[in-house]
């Protein structure tokens, strides 16, 4: 049986240390966005529009800075535009990756384990899934979802999920059906059958624990791709928004920050940089992890 | 008809018409899924366009020309396999290499948009022909920085070199291609004036910012599994022969080792260059790149359904070819893989 987690070699560690406390930091400041944000990340102040970070010169001084790392085009304060969208990182790591996992993992353990047909037919619909260009399969699949489902914040979120499980599960369903194909031909599975053990046992107590560390590791590789691929999305502009009528993103994202910052460039590269810099905390700190457990994993095996 | 290299030709041949048609499909599919016409998407109704004397006979008429009237799965068949027009006259599909006409631009058939140069230049000079530049140039960046990068990293895995990488890598994967773009460009145009923000793109001494910014990406990816692979060898009985004759862990490495992790290279090299020519989509965008990254979007988000049709089988036959191609290089490399295929093993 494979620990999950192996958290003793983790603390030995300065890098892991390191994304361990960048992620609870983050998850922390997601959990209490309501608190923390100085200001409502919705409203905008017609006065007060795109003004740079305090530490630019001719900003607002230090100590009557009201908005502290600026506002945007629409006056909005993009610390707490920034707090809020940590909310919609955090969810969609949490929720769409699982999702995208449990699907790919699900159809590779049915082509591995049954194969025949079945697996014939899985591969081919896994190749024509990787024959299309992901990012426009995904784009479709979101204008087509939300133009069925009211334009909410959970709405927003929902298409985007779906979106990126329609792409995703597939690298999954490889991993996990060349693992199973592995482990059903080795001399356990076969002692197990030998000695009477139902299918639902083998699957169970033999197959699917030696194929969960592949799965656990995939999430944490995935978790920047979700991440970045908002970014993009929401850079193009169809990102998670619940708007479709010309107004702009009711949900407080990175990508829709990139979005709202990107026509004042010139003058203040700083509503590009912020986000982006958030993005790469993040991002890296999972990767890293991801490094850590792919080493640690084949150490054991 | 019974030689197994025929029939396993065959075979290949039939599952790559399977999957064409497939991808055809499925995009035809969700792209007419969208909402809204050409006429009225879900872009143009962001950026309302104003046309002037838009009344319901002009629309009536313009459907039936570029057939958008017909029943769905008319208007497949005449997409892929062709159909009559006005006069009578039967006209081939797409399975003559007939990608339509373009409905955004008119007058312009979908192979004029992404083939044709404009006058008096060759081929290279043709959207294509820029796009495939581009990533030619992304593509060679990316191997040949990124392998030598993960060959470094794999030969002493705990120093403080590697562990330096491992770092770097992270970084670059995290930073999306569009912000270093942007900054580039700020940066270095704006602010330094080393480059000009419009830069003449017949120039290529201009190329290498843009497929820098492609590179990184991918760059990165390889070096993490050229790293990967060669420590998963690392462990195999014959690496640890090579090294007990007496050989330096650096000749094995770059002889032993670098030939069997060759072939999962190269199968994973396949899909990156094909992701390259994705994100060459938003690079190109960002600095007006003449490819046909723009293209691509503005199809998209105004829903020119023949420029979506033709550059997704573009994309389609691409990564079959570059698949193919790989899988016979790495069945050229490494006999195991030869044995496989013609005995039909998983």
């Amino acid at each position: 049986m494979i620990t999950f987690f192996p958290w003793r070699q983790a603390f030995k560690k300065k890098t892991i240390w390191f994304s361990l406390l960048v992620i609870a930091a983050l998850g922390l400041v997601a959990l209490l966005a309501p608190w923390l944000a100085p200001h409502d990340p919705y409203e905008m102040r017609t006065k007060q529009t795109s003004l740079p970070p305090m530490w630019v010169q001719g900003g607002l001084k230090p100590g009557e800075a009201a908005f502290p790392l600026g506002t945007d085009r629409y006056g909005r304060d993009v610390l707490s535009r920034l707090i809020y969208g940590t909310r919609t990182a955090f969810f969609l790591a949490l929720t769409t990756v699982p999702l995208a996992a449990l699907v790919g993992a699900l159809i590779g353990f049915l082509a591995g384990y049954i194969g025949g047909r079945l697996d014939t037919f899985i591969q081919l619909t896994t190749d024509i899934l990787q024959s299309l260009p992901g990012i426009l399969f995904m784009v479709m699949v979101i204008l087509i979802f939300r133009s069925l489902l009211a334009p909410t914040w959970l709405n927003g979120m929902f298409t985007l999920m779906i979106g990126f499980a329609a792409v995703a599960w597939v690298s999954l369903a490889r991993l996990v059906r060349v693992n199973v194909l592995l482990i059903k031909s080795q001399l356990f599975i076969e002692a197990a059958v030998g000695l009477g053990a139902s299918a639902w046992r083998v699957i169970a107590h033999h197959l699917f624990p030696n194929t969960l560390h592949v799965i656990l590791v995939w999430i944490i590789n995935n978790v920047p791709a979700i991440i970045l691929l908002e970014a993009i999305l929401g850079y193009i502009g169809v990102g998670v928004t619940g708007a479709t009528d010309g107004s702009e993103f009711t949900v407080v994202s990175w990508g829709g920050m990139f979005f709202a910052g990107r026509s004042a460039l010139n003058r203040n590269p700083w509503m590009l940089v912020i986000p982006s810099l958030c993005i790469l905390l993040l991002s890296m700190s999972f990767i890293l992890l991801a490094n850590f457990l792919n080493e640690s994993t084949r150490r054991q095996g | 008809m019974n030689s197994p290299l025929l029939q396993f030709l065959l075979k290949k041949f039939l599952r790559v018409i399977v999957i064409l048609v497939s991808v055809a499909f499925i995009t035809f599919l969700l792209m007419h899924a969208i909402p809204g016409s050409p006429w009225n998407s879900y872009f143009s109704s962001r950026q309302p366009q104003i046309f002037l004397g838009v009344d319901e006979a002009w629309l009536r008429e313009i459907n039936h020309r570029f057939g958008l009237d017909l029943p769905l799965w008319r208007q497949f068949t005449r997409y892929m396999i062709g159909d009559w027009d006005e006069t009578g006259r039967f006209f081939c599909g797409a399975v003559c290499g007939n990608l339509g006409p373009s409905i955004r631009q008119r007058g312009r058939t979908v192979v004029q948009v992404l083939f044709q140069p404009p006058e008096r230049q060759g081929f290279w000079q043709s959207r294509f022909g820029y796009s495939i530049r581009l990533v030619f140039l992304g593509t060679i960046l990316s191997v040949g920085l990124g392998i030598p990068l993960g060959i470094v990293s794999a030969i002493r895995p705990r120093s403080a070199l590697s562990r330096g990488i491992a770092v770097l890598l992270a970084a670059l994967i995290s930073i999306p291609n569009f912000v270093l773009g942007l900054l580039a460009i700020v940066v270095l145009a704006s602010w330094l004036k080393i480059m000009r923000v419009l830069p003449d793109w017949s120039d290529p001494g201009q190329w290498i910012i843009p497929a820098l910014v492609l590179a990184v990406m991918p760059l990165a990816n390889i070096a993490r599994v050229t790293q990967a692979t060669l420590m998963n060898i690392a462990h195999e009985d014959y690496i640890r022969t090579a090294r007990a004759k007496g050989l330096t862990f650096t000749r094995v490495i770059l002889v032993h080792m670098l030939r069997s992790a060759l072939a999962p290279i190269l199968t994973f090299l396949g899909p990156t260059i094909m992701e390259m020519f994705t994100g060459s989509l938003i690079v190109e965008s960002l600095f007006s790149f003449p490819g046909f990254g723009r293209e691509y979007w503005e199809a998209v988000l105004r829903l020119d359904y023949p420029v979506i049709m033709g550059l997704t089988l573009i994309y389609a036959c691409g990564i079959l070819f570059l698949n193919g191609l790989i899988e016979m290089i790495c069945a050229a490399l490494d006999p195991r893989i030869r044995f496989i295929h013609y005995q039909g093993a998983p």
